[in-house]
């Protein structure tokens, strides 16, 4: 273990690199799911197909398939660009993140009553504003915590960036193991720290779902129920 | 605490503008028609081999209230939901204020702009209430006014604490929804519908998800505007009472057609059809 | 580059061999996962609070830890403890061990939602409790898991392209194999692809199956 440790400053610089991929590619697929999800619930049967194939097709084939293909094949295709090994990852993970965030958003969205839509249309707001003011801001109470279990996932998979060279933690472990051979403490640390990493971004959703505007009313709801017979006495006396 | 209620400012919401009736009059066919606030010409209506509306014909005076009553599934619903435009209509043409609300002058469907101009003469009560949950009642009432109407957020407010005053609501201001009971929350249902000026106010089933003592504050705020305003006001409801009370005219509903209407009190003491007068005593002895 | 189609005829055979070994790990994983994370799910409802608890530990442990990490692992330790075995049978275990313990989830699921005045028939019936387990709750809890683990039986032969890591010939490795050779990626990765893609097609066709019953 001892030996593992001298190896710190690389060690930590791989680290980092983990970190920073997932830091890319989370938001990005937050992005891209949102987008995805909304299009495959579109009133126009064109666009929702095309979605829906755009889903299925990135998510067939796996994360490492598409990495593989867009790092090895697609630069040798005419007019295709040569993306260095961490574009790669990023778009490819991002992508890929995107598409199975894209089936919560769709989920979290289908989820929010019809009666809130049929009140917003009442009312006379356009289908855009009542997505972003009211359908949008309730569905984001059952779509975070889908994504905070996705995002763990995808702090895994970045493991798989390594293979295309890209310098992670991984890729280091494997390293720090080829010059020391000590191939148990190696790889309970990196179990550990990936551990560690994916603990940490659960526990960041968890801080998202608290400020989530629909869970705010129904905790202040909560709150006043357990304060109502405080309450019952204020508005006694008001009368 | 609703008998308590103030009323002052309840007229400005009820009259139509000047501008907007003498647009509508220039743009009927006649001026005949434009005499009605919304009028159903042969409106059918199914939902794939259902038939929920057959061939109906019904119109609706300014300020006229009318109730819809009849058995559940005989189409009242859809009636109020199709004026809103929840619904397109299979066949014939609803206009209100003279303009159709289902094709433009060329016969084509309206276009997403020119049935967001003509709808906003329409406002709608639910029965499930349908408050945003996410916002506050403050926030509930001057999201319409602030995004469809383009107000200031001090405008809006100002208006909104005049409305909630008017359903006895003030004190609620900043309290979510699920922080208030069925009856508060079906009042505040309403402020935000009449926040809005609605010139046809459709009301669906109101107290029926609500208990007993509860329907009856949210009745008495009914009443208030039926009294006070010029507001057109299209009810379907299960109460009788009330129907009978309020409406200046009562349209009985049987599977997809109006199978009698007239004044409140003749449907109740002398109904000309057999199946009013089964239907009444159904409801009446229960 | 060009695209050519005569290499693409040339390389197929050995990308079929792949696909082979693909669908065997696939079946062999998905037999340990869908048993194992019965028995998992079992275990964690019959048993005390340390049964309990080191179930609990399992699940963090594989949901925390990717599974690329768990297969170094046992691919370099066990031979260390003297334990030799081909990367096939490590490959096909991992995979399923990591994936039981995402099933138990469902099955812990599907049990939770099986009313209690059900259990109470059962003992009202005077039934031992392993017939209860084995003629009504198991079926019950397999019926309402199945088109979740079928979710997850995809899931796990989508990433059966990562044992390549441990030089299992699975179509990824196989496709990695012959670009190497050939000095040519375009289209082994490019048919790979393509026929990881298709073989997702029968699972969609269940699954969209299931759906329709469901709802």
């Amino acid at each position: 273990m001892k030996a593992i440790l001298e190896y710190w400053p690389v060690l930590a610089q791989g680290l980092w690199v983990t970190v920073w991929v997932a830091l890319c590619i989370i938001p990005g697929a937050a992005l891209g799911a949102l987008i995805l999800g909304a299009l495959r619930l579109s009133e126009t049967t064109a666009i929702r197909m095309t979605a829906m194939l755009v889903i299925e097709f990135l998510r067939a084939p796996s994360a490492l398939v598409l990495l593989f293909w867009v790092f090895y094949a697609l630069p040798l295709l005419p007019g295709m660009p040569r993306l260095s090994p961490l574009a790669a990852a990023i778009l490819v993970l991002a992508l890929d993140g995107a598409a199975y965030g894209a089936e919560i958003v769709r989920a979290g969205i289908e989820a929010v009553h019809r009666g809130q839509t049929d009140a917003c249309h009442a009312l006379g707001l356009s289908k855009l504003q009542s997505f972003r003011r009211v359908v949008l801001p309730q569905a984001l109470s059952q779509i975070v915590p889908g994504f905070g279990s996705l995002a763990r996932s995808m702090v895994k998979w970045t493991a798989i960036v390594s293979f295309i060279g890209v310098q992670d933690v991984l890729y280091v472990g494997n390293y720090i193991r080829g010059q020391t051979y000590n191939t148990v403490a190696v790889y309970c640390l990196l179990a550990g720290l990936y551990w560690i990493l994916t603990v940490l971004c659960g526990a960041a959703f968890r801080a998202i779902e608290q400020v989530l505007p629909l869970n705010r009313a129904l905790r202040a709801a909560r709150v006043s129920t357990e304060a109502a017979p405080q309450m019952g006495a204020t508005a006694g006396a008001a009368q | 605490m609703s008998s308590s209620m103030e009323f002052s400012q309840a007229g400005s919401f009820a009259s139509a503008p000047a501008s907007t009736s003498s647009e509508a009059h220039a743009s009927a066919p006649n001026s005949q028609q434009a005499m009605w606030a919304i009028e159903f010409e042969k409106v059918s209506k199914s939902f794939g081999a259902h038939r929920v509306l057959v061939d109906l014909d019904l119109q609706v005076k300014p300020g006229e209230k009318v109730a819809l009553i009849g058995p559940s599934g005989s189409g009242k619903t859809t009636v109020l939901r199709l004026a809103m435009t929840l619904e397109k209509p299979t066949g014939g043409d609803i206009r209100v204020f003279g303009e159709s609300i289902v094709f433009d002058a060329a016969g084509k469907p309206l276009s997403i702009s020119q049935e967001a101009r003509i709808r906003r003469r329409c406002g709608m009560v639910f029965q499930q209430f349908n408050l945003f949950p996410h916002l506050t009642v403050l926030q509930n009432l001057i999201l319409a006014p602030t995004t469809v109407l383009r107000q200031s957020r001090e405008q809006a407010e100002k208006s909104a604490l005049e409305y909630l005053r008017m359903v006895g609501l003030e004190s609620k201001v900043h309290a979510y929804p699920a922080q208030l009971s069925g009856g508060q929350q079906q009042r505040i249902a309403i402020a935000r519908a009449l926040i809005l000026k609605p010139e046809i106010l459709l009301l669906d089933e109101i107290t029926s998800a609500l208990d007993p003592e509860l329907a009856g504050e949210v009745l008495d705020v009914v009443r208030n505007i039926a009294h006070e305003a010029k507001v057109s006001l299209l009810i379907v409801t299960h109460e009788m009472r009330f129907a009978r009370e309020i409406s200046d005219r009562i349209a009985v509903f049987d599977a997809g057609r109006i199978i009698e209407q007239g004044p409140p009190d003749k449907i109740f003491s002398n109904p000309e059809s057999e199946r009013t007068r089964a239907f009444l005593q159904r409801v009446l002895n229960h | 580059m060009t695209w050519d189609w005569s290499f693409v005829v040339k390389i197929l055979p050995q990308l079929m061999d792949g696909v082979w070994y693909t669908i065997l790990v696939t079946i062999a994983s998905s037999a340990i996962a869908l048993i194992g994370g019965l028995l998992l799910a079992i275990l964690e409802s019959v048993s005390t609070t340390l049964g309990r608890s080191f179930v609990r530990f399992w699940l963090e442990l594989f949901r925390g830890v990717p599974t690329l990490v768990l297969l170094y692992f046992a691919f370099y330790v066990l031979p260390e403890a003297g334990v030799t075995l081909p990367a096939i049978p490590i490959g096909i275990v991992v995979l399923g061990v990591v994936y039981a313990a995402y099933c138990s989830e469902v099955y812990r699921g599907s049990l939770i939602t099986i009313p209690s005045e059900l259990r109470d028939a059962c003992v009202a019936l005077h039934l031992s409790s392993f017939i209860t387990w084995q003629r009504v709750l198991v079926p019950l809890m397999i019926k309402r898991s199945i088109p979740a683990l079928l979710n997850y039986v995809l899931g796990m032969f989508r990433e059966t392209a990562v044992l390549f890591a441990i030089g299992v010939p699975v179509l990824m490795g196989e496709a990695n194999v012959v670009g190497y050779e050939n000095f040519r990626y375009l289209e082994p990765f490019t048919v790979a692809g393509v026929i990881y893609i298709g073989m997702n097609l029968p699972f969609l066709y269940l699954l969209s199956r299931f759906k329709d019953k469901h709802v």
